[in-house]
């Protein structure tokens, strides 16, 4: 696999929903350049059951798999996210489906278990749960235990569709695992639930070093849904470079793109054009390593599968067979793809500097420790309100480690600067040690054009020294902060705690002296207890040699009495 | 009887010592005889004596009674002397010397030669023994069999281990730790001590009735001085002490031993030539110490420079940064060079234009701060180059200061930040976020920036960072401030009070400058470096100097305080290495610092270096502080000791008449009696609160020094310096006058003036010396005369002089002789150390304030001082 993506999201997200239809499959992949030189591609898949075939485990598009665990965990609503970098907002505006289809950095988990309001037996399904998708997906999901979940108050809210007595029972568990790396191992079981498994349609676009993010939603009525999406940035000067050539070596001087009205530019002097200003060209194969491979045949005929979010005046040409569909908003069009053969999409080089307008986010928010030093710390939270008009109401949750000890007393909200009262309600779980973790939730509300700074300390705990994990000592992962704002939500990044660490090679080079030390002794006393003590003159009459040199002699003492025998006899 | 320890003290080693009995005395002397006679060459004494398997015949029968007297070397010699002498010693006294000298000279000996001998020609072997060490194993496995006796066990946990197996262990452990040593010939000896103690080999004895003839016959015991009876042997060497309770037995012991360490004390108040010592001791440690010091460059001292932390894998990466890149810095540079007398806002606004071109996201901060009445003010830039695959977690920096230490502009060093932002922003293999930062200076710049970076900044002065990154793993500086090629790079290392960064990255930069690229590094502005003794010593005490100063040396010295570590690479001379190159080491430092997974902690972060190459750590270096600011401590103990011990004999004898016998005491402790002389009993009552008020008020004093020069304005510094200064010569002595007129001290309490003043002394510089070698050293040397200051009264020349080598070493002078040799103004060093206190948080100055000068005003204070007469303040006291 080449260098693709500078950034890669992948979602994939399950859900029950509310209408009912018919058995259905539709898939989409949406195509945005983003600046500078970018581009975002999202893939949708999306699958309904009905409740009835579901429950009769008449499985159609709906993985068995996945639909197996969800009945054993009694699981109403499931989401799982994987992911890995970070979404720029300011240049990249607002986060694909809104952010609710993201997780933070790492394993997001949540889901809706039913159980009759015990908590002890949520408890025990939410374990059945992770342990089983664990599997299922090839992620340490098995070690979201008691300290890393936590049971969201206001920040997450089920679909709608359950049926009120169900809703009842429904208890919400939320997991975190900001030290997972996604990997390739877990895109595999990905493609695995979908009906066309990644051979034909969008999903052979779909090739290894990715990550992804799962979330699914339940409810109780006839229909069950399970979406999986996966989004993407990809660099396309980096897609661009040659697979077997990917080193981004210098270009050759004649290919720089060079300034030419400085005074001073001549052959070996060069200031850069802004390689952002301009419009890439690009085209399918280049960026995903082949062209797709014709539509899947179980989706359904109504929707579109690719779609290119550009300006109408964009020349893009697709091969031959595939529709173009454009639609009334100038920025958006998309392809109807022909059922054999591949298809390829080509944006050639163009001087058109207009670009699909960026959909502002609603807010910015970005996290990050304060302090130094072994003992304490802080975290503080900027978020910015970028509407000039609009006020935004929204929670702030964190989920922290136990071993992060906060002062709820330290948290303090300002607003541009000023003390003031900005925090309309607040929900916290403190963390008992070793057992759970702490969960804070704040609602706040920005007036617009202001910026909100969220400050708290904490104090670090001194940890057993087993309870370090064995790799080198990078620090600990926090948890991104999950921001909600009605149905957007958005994710700040993971933060790196270090804890006062012992020198953990003392105990070795200890260990490794004493073993010396028990070597040498039981050397010595095995070496007198075995070795048999000979003479250097008697030490041939014992070996092998010796054995052999006598077997020697004694032949030719036998062939030499021979001998004299047979001259006798002459 | 219960094994105690032995209550270790000088005099009980010495009654120890003088009542050894005679036949260990004999041993010893023999066993020290055979060694010093070994030493000529006509008579090969160990060939002669050894117990040679081989050899033994009839003839040779000797050498079983003589290999054990006979050792191979001196420190042979010696440890069997130690380890027998108390063996023997104990042996002696429990059977009389007649027995002792029959059974080890008999038996003793012989028996386990001959086994020994047995044992090696069984097997074959020709290996030669000598020393008294089989004796030990011998008396050690009898003792143990003794102690099996009485206390069979000793619990470990639930395991109960005998006692008798302890020689067992001793000996396994002696045959692993002490080289050429013979097992078979330990075990031999050991055998025939367990079967000795055991009771099977008593008929080896000579008969008792015998012994007591030739005793009584001869009349040994009258004759023959330390001659143990053999009737004594009936109650041993325990005489008639009661061992009914091994419990009461040991505390009673325990009392005894105490009451000597308390006497031990005494006589070392007593003992004229003990008193003597000290002054002689304190110089000797300030000796060793320097020479310490001074053979530190040699090899033999100091080590290698390797690379610890495996994961940095310096120079194991292709470098790709040439090509069309040298034309993009050319037109950078063409870009700084036009920029070159701009404002800081202009350089600032051009600088975000050439980051945002290059994809990265840009900031600013503002700053502003004041010291010695001057602003300093500016705006940092940097731009934040986000780790395509990362969480924003980790972030390595790369500083190019607009204007460097020296206020030229860095017009290479800023071009090639810019250039290496875009190249860096091609590859897609960063783990770490890279910032790159611009400052406009070197100095409050960089401070600004990491200070806000870790959110401890003084808002509103300083402005937060509107954009930050997650931890800081390394920071590199480029300065590189004129525009032709060069020979070799220059790194700068030093941080803020003496703090190092991981020496890690200073040799990931070595090896890649030098092993990857071919370009020279030189520390310390050591140009040329021949890797002689001479530049070596040089390099070491040049670096020495810049960490006692404490200063920031670099713009990377502000990033060490707060654990991130930092070097400046500064490219020097004329050569053929071009900027392109430096920034290839850049790279593939980067790429280096990019491999880490956890923060640098391998290596050493307290170490001197003398070479790129060769560095001393604090194991082998601190000693030499150390022994410097002990011999302060040494010398405020014995001052303390002096202090309390009566007045010389000779004044009180001519008071009384001769041959008046000395009253004596009766001290009763449990159920033991004792008469000890009065006088061993008395000490002087030491009159502490005058010496505690001045020593307590010179420190406090400090402060006044302290606060002004780091408060006041910069043009009045050079005039409140030379006010200080000469109001400093005039302080002590007028101090003293004052001190003599008021309160006029006796000797006693200029003793203790200077034993307090010494002893803070001590203890400052002890604790200094782990956090600033150099500081604690430095001043140490300085102050190393104070140890001898003391009131001499009636001799005046002695006092000039004396006065006017105290004046020399005051921390005034010895700034004003700073300032001189690195050609700068007294104003301008000040400025600079109250820049530093303002910005940097140096406290170098509290240090000279705080504890050198205190230090130095009471050494003032003695010297001018004159003693008072003695009052009568000499009361006996009980002292236990």
């Amino acid at each position: 696999m080449r260098q693709l993506h500078s950034l890669l999201l992948l979602l994939c997200s399950l859900l029950f929903a509310a209408t009912c239809a018919a058995s259905d499959y539709h898939e989409q992949l949406l195509l945005r350049p983003l600046h500078p030189s970018l581009l975002l591609a999202s893939f949708n898949f999306q699958s309904n059951t009905s409740w009835a075939s579901f429950e009769q485990q008449n499985f159609r598009y709906f993985p068995r798999s996945l639909g197996q665990i969800l009945q054993h965990a009694n699981t109403r609503e499931l989401h799982l996210r994987f992911s890995l970098g970070r979404w720029d907002a300011e240049n990249w505006g607002a986060r694909p489906w809104g952010g609710s289809r993201e997780g933070g950095t790492g394993v997001e988990l949540w889901a809706w278990v039913e159980a009759e309001t015990d908590e002890d037996r949520a408890d025990g399904r939410w374990l059945t749960l992770t342990n089983a998708l664990s599997g299922l997906f090839c992620a340490s999901l098995n070690f979201i235990d008691s300290t890393r979940t936590i049971r969201p108050v206001m920040s997450f809210q089920p679909a709608a569709g359950h049926a009120n007595s169900t809703l009842s029972n429904l208890h919400l568990l939320h997991g975190t695992l900001p030290r997972e790396v996604v990997c390739t191992e877990n895109l595999t079981p990905f493609l695995k639930l979908l009906p066309c498994k990644g051979k034909a349609g969008i999903s052979s676009l779909l090739d290894g070093h990715k990550l992804f993010d799962a979330s699914w939603r339940s409810s109780e009525e006839c229909q069950l849904q399970i979406t999986q999406t996966i989004d993407m940035v990809l660099d396309i000067q980096r897609s661009k470079r040659p697979r077997d050539n990917p080193i981004p070596r210098p270009v050759p001087n004649e290919d720089l793109k060079c300034d030419t009205s400085k005074p001073y530019h001549s052959d070996d002097t060069c200031y850069p054009l802004d390689t952002g200003a301009q419009l890439d060209d690009w085209n399918l194969s280049q960026i995903f390593g082949h062209p797709l491979k014709g539509a899947c045949p179980l989706a359904d005929d109504g929707v579109d599968p690719v779609c290119i979010n550009v300006p109408h005046a964009h020349h893009v040409y697709a091969s031959g067979g595939a529709q173009e569909h454009k639609d009334e908003t100038g920025y958006m069009r998309c392809f109807e793809l022909a059922p054999e053969g591949n298809f390829e999409m080509v944006l050639p080089k163009q001087d058109i500097m207009e670009r699909a307008p960026l959909e502002q986010p609603l807010l910015y928010a970005e996290r990050s420790f304060i302090g130094y030093g072994q003992e304490r710390g802080g975290v503080q939270a900027i978020l910015t309100n970028p509407s000039p008009s609009e006020s935004v109401d929204f929670v702030y949750m964190e989920s922290l480690p136990w071993f992060m000890k906060l002062y709820l007393h330290t948290l303090k909200a300002k607003i541009n600067g000023n003390d003031e009262d900005v925090i309309q309600e607040m929900y916290y779980r403190p963390a008992l040690d070793r057992k759970r973790g702490t969960q804070l939730e704040v609602r706040i509300l920005i007036p617009a054009n202001s910026t909100v700074v969220l400050t708290y300390d904490f104090e670090k705990a001194i940890l057993r020294y087993t309870e370090y994990p064995p790799d080198a000592n990078r620090g600990f992962d926090i948890a991104p902060a999950v921001i909600t704002i009605g149905n957007v939500s958005i994710r700040t990044t993971s933060l790196l705690l270090s804890l006062p660490t012992p020198d953990f090679s003392m105990p070795y080079n200890v260990i490794i002296l004493t073993s010396t030390v028990m070597a040498l002794a039981f050397g010595m006393v095995f070496n007198l207890l075995v070795r048999r003590f000979v003479g250097v003159d008697e030490a041939e009459k014992w070996d092998i040699r010796a054995l052999r040199l006598r077997l020697a002699g004694l032949i030719k003492g036998l062939v030499r009495k021979f001998k004299r025998k047979a001259e006798k006899t002459e | 009887m219960a094994p105690s320890l032995p209550q270790f003290s000088a005099a009980r080693i010495r009654s120890y010592v003088f009542r050894l009995p005679l036949f260990t005395r004999c041993i010893i002397l023999v066993i020290v005889l055979l060694w010093v006679v070994s030493y000529q060459s006509v008579w090969d004494v160990i060939q002669w004596g050894a117990l040679i398997p081989k050899e033994i015949g009839l003839s040779t029968m000797y050498r079983t009674n003589t290999f054990p007297l006979i050792h191979a070397g001196f420190f042979h010699a010696l440890m069997n002397i130690l380890a027998l002498t108390p063996l023997l010693e104990r042996f002696e006294a429990e059977y009389g010397t007649l027995t002792t000298l029959a059974l080890f000279m008999g038996p003793l000996s012989t028996i386990p030669a001959l086994m020994y001998t047995f044992a090696e020609t069984a097997v074959g072997l020709n290996t030669t023994v000598l020393g008294a060490s089989i004796w030990v194993f011998t008396l050690l496995a009898v003792e143990a069999v003794k102690t099996y006796r009485t206390n069979p066990f000793f619990l470990l946990g639930d395991v109960k281990i005998p006692t008798w197996i302890t020689p067992f262990v001793l000996v396994l452990f002696v045959s692993f730790l002490v080289p050429n040593t013979s097992f078979l010939g330990h075990i031999c000896g050991l055998a025939f001590g367990y079967g000795w103690g055991l009771g099977y080999l008593k008929f080896l004895a000579p008969p008792e009735k015998i012994l007591r003839w030739i005793e009584g016959k001869m009349n040994l015991l009258g004759r023959l001085p330390h001659y143990v009876s053999v009737d004594q042997k009936t109650y041993g060497r325990f005489g008639v002490l009661p061992t009914a309770s091994a419990t009461l037995a040991g505390n009673a012991e325990a009392g005894i031993g105490l009451g000597f360490v308390g006497a031990s004390g005494a006589l070392l108040q007593r003992n004229p030539k003990i008193l003597k010592l000290p002054p002689y001791l304190s110089f000797l440690c300030i000796v060793i110490g320097v020479t310490w010091l001074l053979v530190l460059p040699l090899n033999d001292y100091s080590r290698k420079t390797y690379i610890s932390e495996n994961a940095l894998l310096p120079g194991q990466v292709h470098t790709y940064f040439a090509g069309s890149d040298q034309n993009v810095f050319r037109g950078y540079k063409h870009e700084v060079d036009a920029l070159e007398n701009g404002s800081n806002v202009e350089v600032n606004d051009k600088m975000e234009e050439f980051f945002k071109a290059s994809g990265l996201k840009v900031a600013r901060q503002k700053y502003e701060y004041k010291s010695a009445g001057e602003t300093y003010a500016g705006e940092n830039i940097y731009a934040i180059l986000h780790a395509p695959r990362g969480d924003a977690t980790e972030a390595i920096v790369l500083v190019g200061a607009w204007r460097n230490m020296e206020g030229v502009l860095n017009r290479s060093g800023v071009a090639l930040v810019l250039t290496l932002a875009r190249y860096f922003k091609r590859w897609s293999l960063w783990s770490k976020d890279i910032i790159f930062v611009v400052t406009p200076d070197s100095k409050a710049g960089p401070q600004a920036w990491v200070d806000a970076y870790h959110d401890t900044h003084k808002s509103p002065a300083i402005d937060s960072l509107p954009l930050k990154s997650g931890a800081l793993q390394g920071a590199i500086v480029i300065d590189y401030p004129f525009d032709h090629r060069f020979e070799s790079i220059h790194i700068v290392y030093d941080g803020i009070n003496g703090q190092l960064p991981n020496l890690d990255l200073l040799n990931t930069v070595v090896s890649i400058a030098s092993g990857q690229m071919g370009i020279g590094v030189s520390l310390q502005q050591m140009w040329k470096h021949s890797d002689s003794y001479q530049d070596r010593l040089q390099t070491m005490l040049r670096g020495m100097l810049n960490q006692g100063l404490g200063h920031a040396s670099g713009p990377h010295s502000s990033f060490i305080p707060y654990h991130v570590d930092a070097i400046t690479l500064q490219p020097f001379g004329e050569g053929w290495q071009d900027e392109m190159a430096m920034g290839r080491v850049i790279e593939s430092t980067f790429r280096s610092l990019n491999n880490l997974l956890e923060h640098l902690h391998q290596s050493f972060f307290f170490y001197l270096l003398m070479h790129a190459n060769r560095f001393v750590s604090i194991g082998t270096y601190l000693p030499s502080a150390m022994l410097v600011a002990v011999n302060f401590t040494i010398m405020a103990i014995f001052l303390w000791l002096k202090s309390g011990s009566p007045l010389s004999p000779k004044e009180k004898v001519a008071s009384t008449e001769a041959g008046e016998k000395q009253p004596l005491v009766v001290v009763e402790k449990g159920d033991a009696k004792a008469l000890i002389p009065v006088d061993a009993l008395t000490v002087r009552e030491r009159e502490l609160f005058l010496p505690l008020a001045i020593v307590a008020g010179s420190q406090f004093l400090g402060v006044v020094p302290l606060y002004i020069f780091n408060h006041t304005n910069q043009s009045m510094l050079p005039i409140v310096f030379i006010i200080f200064a000469i109001l400093n010569n005039f302080l002590s002595p007028v101090l003293s006058i004052l001190l003599t007129a008021h309160f006029n001290p006796t000797r006693q309490q200029y003793l203790l003036i200077k034993s307090f003043s010494l002893l803070l002394l001590g203890m400052f510089l002890s604790s200094l010396a782990t956090l600033n070698f150099s500081l604690a050293f430095l001043v140490g040397l300085f102050s190393s005369p104070l140890t001898w200051i003391q009131p001499v009264p009636n001799r005046p020349i002695v006092k000039i002089l004396l006065g006017f080598l105290l004046a020399v070493i005051s921390p005034t002078v010895v700034l004003v002789g700073a300032s001189w040799a690195w050609g700068l103004g007294i104003g301008e060093l000040l400025k600079e150390a109250a820049f530093g206190w303002d910005v940097w948080g140096m406290n170098t100055q509290v240090v000279v304030w705080c504890v050198w000068w205190p230090a130095w005003i009471v050494g003032g204070v003695l010297l001018w001082g004159k003693p008072g007469e003695e009052k009568e303040g000499i009361k006996a006291k009980n002292r236990s």
